[in-house]
Order: structure tokens, then sequence, then C-alpha cells
């Protein structure tokens, strides 16, 4: 994949895309900064772990899966997994994992780029298992080696509806590890600035759904590829009045692009959603494949995982517990399902993607038979991709330019139907 | 008093014939090919008239490897890891790490001071961590496998090659040459696969001694395991013999009784 024939220049990037750098600069220099200085209590928590409560008790915060992806886009990965393999984590669980834990072993750092030789030593690391149990793994690995707290959430997985029992559970937990969180922060709890965490947390969660809807439109002015970068401040600033600004900036420019008609790709002959994790190691090469086939991919269950419509600020901890349940990879398959039907309709698309990644079951939704009741349901091909979100081992460049163009030309041979006709 | 050792590997059948003292007095090595039975009278035959003995003057004769099963004689069969540990201590008389690349699967062991085997585990089934994989790749670089090393050692980088299987894994060698890369470049790449495989099985403990036939027709695997993991690594004389010299020491303890 790595030299595709078939491949076109991208659309001229964002405006917005110079804050975002410097934002994702600022981001780990500060938590870096307040790791070594001492300056701030640091704690690691997991991509949609309960951020708010440690944004309201001062703490500066690192995502450690955040810094799986880097690892994987900048390739590092292949080379320290192995490492963590040695010492006994599976190439079978999931790679961040292994891709993290390896790089810390081989002290080595994609955030070198931003002056840092290590992730930021954090002094409490909190996770909720609502996306999976190796984020505990993964945490209490560090907790061993630094003899710090590891506290988090056990959440329920598979749900099909969200009762207000389930709710109540997840809520005495957090409620639960307050006191853990302060005795590291050395302050109480505040509860106005928990609500007004929250409610950032919902304002971010708003406004970046804002700017991924912005790809109803025809043409897309955003795809998937372009939203995995610019979901940074989503993931990593979530709580923060700086992601606000940011996702509103990015919002404006995007609705100028729909009223200008300008999409993100020279040409938008067809559209398709993505669901699983991206392939980080082969984000571009994918990115300039699709677009050298006219082909957007508007859409992703993985880039709206950070919208978290339940987030109340009148009700902090209640809301926060709902807002974790509610999301797509916490959820049992016929939830799953009617998602991806009404995104289908939303976002118009001719296809289906679905990324089986080996290493993250957790976030593959092709185990179950779920790709073909779709098929079967809302009458739109699917494409099922072998690869891994880190481990490139798993994946074969030619096998999968060849399906996706195989996919495109099945596209075409549909006729002018099937183009845009999915879901008119 | 004599032994024999022999060792049925998946690449290769060998057989050391030692004296009371574990003194090799004979050795061969033959390619595996057709049935094990008759590699294993080929090698066997070749060992005994390097050693100027007969059959019959054999007090036990020792098997291990893939096909130790279908040895036409043996009095003694040992799994490759306790041989190779053996055949390694033997050598070294101390604590150290044994990692034996052969042509089926890699095995890292850990033996202490006595010479015990502490721990072993093999490479998971995974065809591009098994030295097989040099063949295959030999055959897409157009050359016959001895010809790998010398390619490799021309190569100024290596051409990576990562897959889980090595049917994708040559095809990913076959899209390599498509884009350019020299077959001395994809031959380094090859040889850091399986380097890096292995050091993915377990930990490694200081000092670390290669046995099996891989070594010593690529020492390029060697030199990658070194380089990859920053440790010393040192090849044991003659290691494609190891499992087969340590064979014959478990033949020389059944025939003292």
């Amino acid at each position: 994949m790595a030299s595709t024939d078939r491949t076109a220049a991208p659309e001229p990037g964002f405006r917005a895309s110079s804050r975002l750098k410097e934002l994702m600069a600022e981001h780990f220099t500060g938590v870096d900064r307040a790791a070594r200085e001492k300056s701030a209590p640091v704690a690691w928590c997991t991509s949609v772990g309960p951020v708010e409560l440690l944004r309201a008790l001062g703490f500066q915060v690192f995502f450690p899966e955040n810094h799986g992806a880097l690892l994987g886009a900048s390739r590092v990965a292949g080379e320290v997994m192995g490492r963590a393999h040695a010492i006994g984590y599976s190439p079978d669980i999931c790679s961040y994992l292994t891709s993290d834990i390896g790089a810390y072993l081989a002290r080595k750092t994609p955030l070198s780029r931003y002056g840092l030789s290590a992730a930021p030593r954090p002094d409490l690391l909190l996770y909720s298992t609502n996306q999976c149990r190796e984020v505990r793994d993964w945490f209490e690995f560090y907790g061993r080696e630094w003899s710090v707290p590891v506290v988090g959430v056990t959440s329920f997985r598979d749900l099909g509806e969200v009762e207000d029992s389930h709710v109540d559970a997840i809520t005495r937990q957090l409620e639960a590890l307050v006191p853990a969180l302060e005795a590291v922060a050395g302050r109480r709890l505040d509860p106005a600035a928990l609500e007004l965490a929250v409610e950032r947390s919902r304002t971010c969660s708003d406004l970046w759904r804002q700017c991924l809807e912005a790809s109803a439109a025809r043409p897309a002015p955003l795809t998937f590829f372009d939203a995995t970068i610019q979901m940074g401040p989503a993931v990593v600033l979530r709580g923060t009045a700086e992601a606000c600004d940011y996702y509103r900036l990015l919002a404006a420019e995007l609705a100028e692009r729909v009223a200008a008609g300008r999409g993100a790709l020279p040409r938008e002959r067809f559209r398709l959603y993505w669901d699983g994790m991206p392939i980080w190691g082969r984000l571009r090469d994918l990115a300039s494949l699709f677009a050298g086939l006219e082909t957007s991919v508007v859409a992703s269950t993985y880039c709206n995982s950070w919208v978290f419509d339940a987030l109340d600020p009148r009700d902090p901890l209640r809301s926060m517990a709902r807002a974790s349940l509610e999301l797509f990879i916490a959820r049992a398959e016929g939830p799953k399902q009617r998602y991806l039907e009404r995104m289908s309709r939303q976002f118009q698309v001719d296809g289906l993607v679905f990324h089986d990644a080996r290493t993250c079951p957790n976030n593959s939704n092709v185990r179950f038979g779920l790709a073909q009741r779709l098929r079967r349901t809302s009458r739109v091909p699917v494409l099922v991709l072998d690869g891994d979100l880190n481990d490139l081992r798993c994946f074969s460049d030619e096998q999968a330019r060849t399906n996706i163009e195989a996919f495109v030309e099945q596209l075409e041979d549909a006729g002018p139907a099937a183009a845009g006709g999915g879901h008119p | 008093m004599i032994v024999a050792g022999v060792d049925l590997g998946t690449e290769c059948v060998k057989t050391v014939v030692v004296d009371g003292d574990a003194k090799i007095l004979g050795r061969a090595t033959v390619p595996t090919r057709g049935y094990f039975q008759d590699c294993f009278q080929e090698a066997t035959g070749t060992a005994l008239q390097e050693a100027q003995v007969s059959a019959s003057q054999l007090a036990a004769v020792c098997v291990t490897g893939f096909a130790a099963s279908c040895a036409p004689i043996s009095s003694r069969t040992m799994s490759e890891t306790l041989c190779h540990a053996r055949g390694a201590w033997h050598k070294t008389q101390g604590p150290m790490t044994v990692v034996d690349i052969g042509g089926r699967d890699p095995k890292v062991i850990h033996v202490d001071a006595r010479g015990t085997v502490t721990s072993s585990r093999s490479v998971r089934k995974c065809g591009v961590g098994i030295g097989t994989f040099l063949m295959f790749a030999s055959r897409h670089l157009d050359v016959h496998p001895t010809r790998l090393m010398d390619l490799a050692s021309s190569a100024e980088k290596a051409a990576p090659v990562g897959s889980y299987c090595s049917v994708f894994a040559e095809v990913e060698v076959i899209e390599l040459l498509r884009q350019g890369s020299t077959a001395g470049e994809i031959a380094l790449g090859c040889m850091q696969s399986i380097a890096d495989r292995i050091l993915e099985i377990d930990h490694f403990e200081d000092p670390i001694f290669v046995t099996g036939g891989v070594c010593e027709y690529f020492p390029g695997v060697v030199k990658a395991l070194a380089s990859r993991s920053a440790l010393a690594v040192e090849i044991l004389p003659e290691p494609i013999l190891t499992g087969a010299y340590g064979a014959a020491l478990f033949a020389l303890d059944q025939a003292r009784g």
C-alpha cells in the first residue's frame, strides 16, 4: 500500500489545523511539565473514562490510548511491541497496550517531536472498563512499575437498553472513586468545578458532533481520515475550554465548506461508512487510495465515540455514568445494528467498511454476523477489511487494496442507482 | 564405549557418534527429503563411517527432533529442548539462555548453573518465525537458499517483511520486488523478521548462545538478533549439531547405566 497507483492529492488542509497542532503540543508539554516539576498532580485516564472528575480536581491528564495511536501512526509500534510480548503480553491482546508497554521498555516515544523523552509519569491511573478489560491490565502494569494507585470503574458491557439500575451502579462507583482522587490531588472535590468540567465536556461533545455531521452534506467536507486527526482535542482536552474553542473554529470552517459546496475530495462518486478502529500505520495510504477511487469515507463509529449526549452539568456524576454506558462499544448487537442503520441513512452512504482489528475484538463488530444482518436490512454493500489498529503484521496491503478496489467496482457495477442511492 | 545421538529435524537429519569421553568421532548432516527413515540411515551411516565403527558397536542410540518417532533404531528418545540445552551446557558449563533456531519452531530455553532447564518457550504458531520461511523466500528471490546470506550481507538496509503468516509474507516479498527493493534488502528483511519473532518469545538473560541449523547457514539471523536486542549473542561451535550432540550425551548416560 506504500505505493498506490490510483491516488489523488487531497484537498488543501483546514485553516484550523495550525491551532490543532499548537493545542496538541501545549497538551503534551503541559502534562510533561507538570510531571517533571510536580506543579500539578498528573493522572492517566482511559479515553472514554471519567476525566471530568480529574479536571475538577486540578489534574493534568494524559491519555495512553492517544499515545498508542501515535505509536501506530508513527509506525514505532512495530519496533517495540515485541518487548511487551517477551514479558508475557500476548500478540493477541490489544496492540495499543503492547505498543505502549513496549515503547516504555524500549524507551521510545513519538512524543519526542514535542521534546518529551517518555510519556509523562503519573501520580494516579484512572480507568473505566466500559470499552474493554485491557485498559485495566494496561494501567496495572504501570501501577506496579511506579507504585502509584490504579483506580477505576468496572463497567457493564454488551448492554441492550441502558437501565436506571446500570446507571445507579456506575454512579456509585464514581462516587466511591472521589476519596482516592482527592487524596492524590490534595484537595476536596468542588461540586461547582465538576459541573463546569461536565458542561465543557458536553459542549465539546456537541461541537464535535456538529463537525462530524457536516459530512452529511454532499460532498462531505471531512473524511474519516481527517476526523481521526481532528478528534485530538475531543480525546485529550475533553472538559476544557480550549477544546470547545477549537471545535467552534473547526465547525465554522466546515460550515463554510459546506456552503461553498467544497468537499474533502476533488470528486466524490461514492460515500462510505467506516466501522471499527483506524489502521493507524496505514491511515495516509488508505486515505490516498480511497481518494484515488473518488470515494469519500464520510462517517465512522470510531470518531463518534467521543460524542456524549447524556452529559448534563445539572446531574454530573449520574450523567457521566449514563454517558459512559450509552457508548456504542459498550452496547449489545441490537443497539449497534440500529445505530449503524441510523448512521447509514443520516450520511447517505453507499457502503459500509468494517475493520476487523485482530487485537481489538471489543471494537470489531463483524464477529457475530452484524455485517451480514445490516446487508440484509439496509441493502447496503459491506466490505470487511482484516487488519489491526497498530499491529501491521495482521494487515496485508495487497489484499486490502484489492478488496477496496473490487468493492468500489462493485458499487460502480451496481449502476447509478447505487451511486449515492443506498440511502437517498 | 561408543554411542550415537540423532536429531531428525524438518530441514536436516544430524547424527553424532561419540566415545566414552563425549569426544566426537563422527558426524553427518543430510537434508531432510523423502522418508525420515532413509535420511536417518544416510546420516548415521556417514557418521559411523567417519568414526570407523559399525552400528553393532553402538552401546546406545538416543534420538530427538521432529521425526524422532521415525528412527528405525533407538534406545532412548529425548525432547529437542533437553537435547539442545544439554549439548549447549556441555560446552559452556554455566547458566545461559539457549536460542535454538531450527527449521520448525525457534525456542528460547533458560538453563541454570547445573544445566537444568528452568523454562522453555517456542515461537507462536507463526510461519514467519521459522527457519523454513527463508527457504520460501529464496524461491521468490530466485536464488538457492545458501545464497541468501551473501545477498543479505550485500544490503545496506533491510526491506521490512512483517506478517504473522508466511504465505502473506511471501506476497510481501513479491510486492517488495515489484516496488524495486533489491534481493539483498529483502533477504536481510526476512532474516530480521525471524529475529524479531524470536525476541518476542521470552525474556533473555546473558549469556545467550544460539544453536540450530539456521545460524549455521544464515548467520545474518543471529546478527539481526544481536543488533535488534542490543544483547551479546554467541553461536556455539557446530550449532547445527547441538541437538544431536545433546542426544548423544543422553545416550552415554543410558549406556553407563
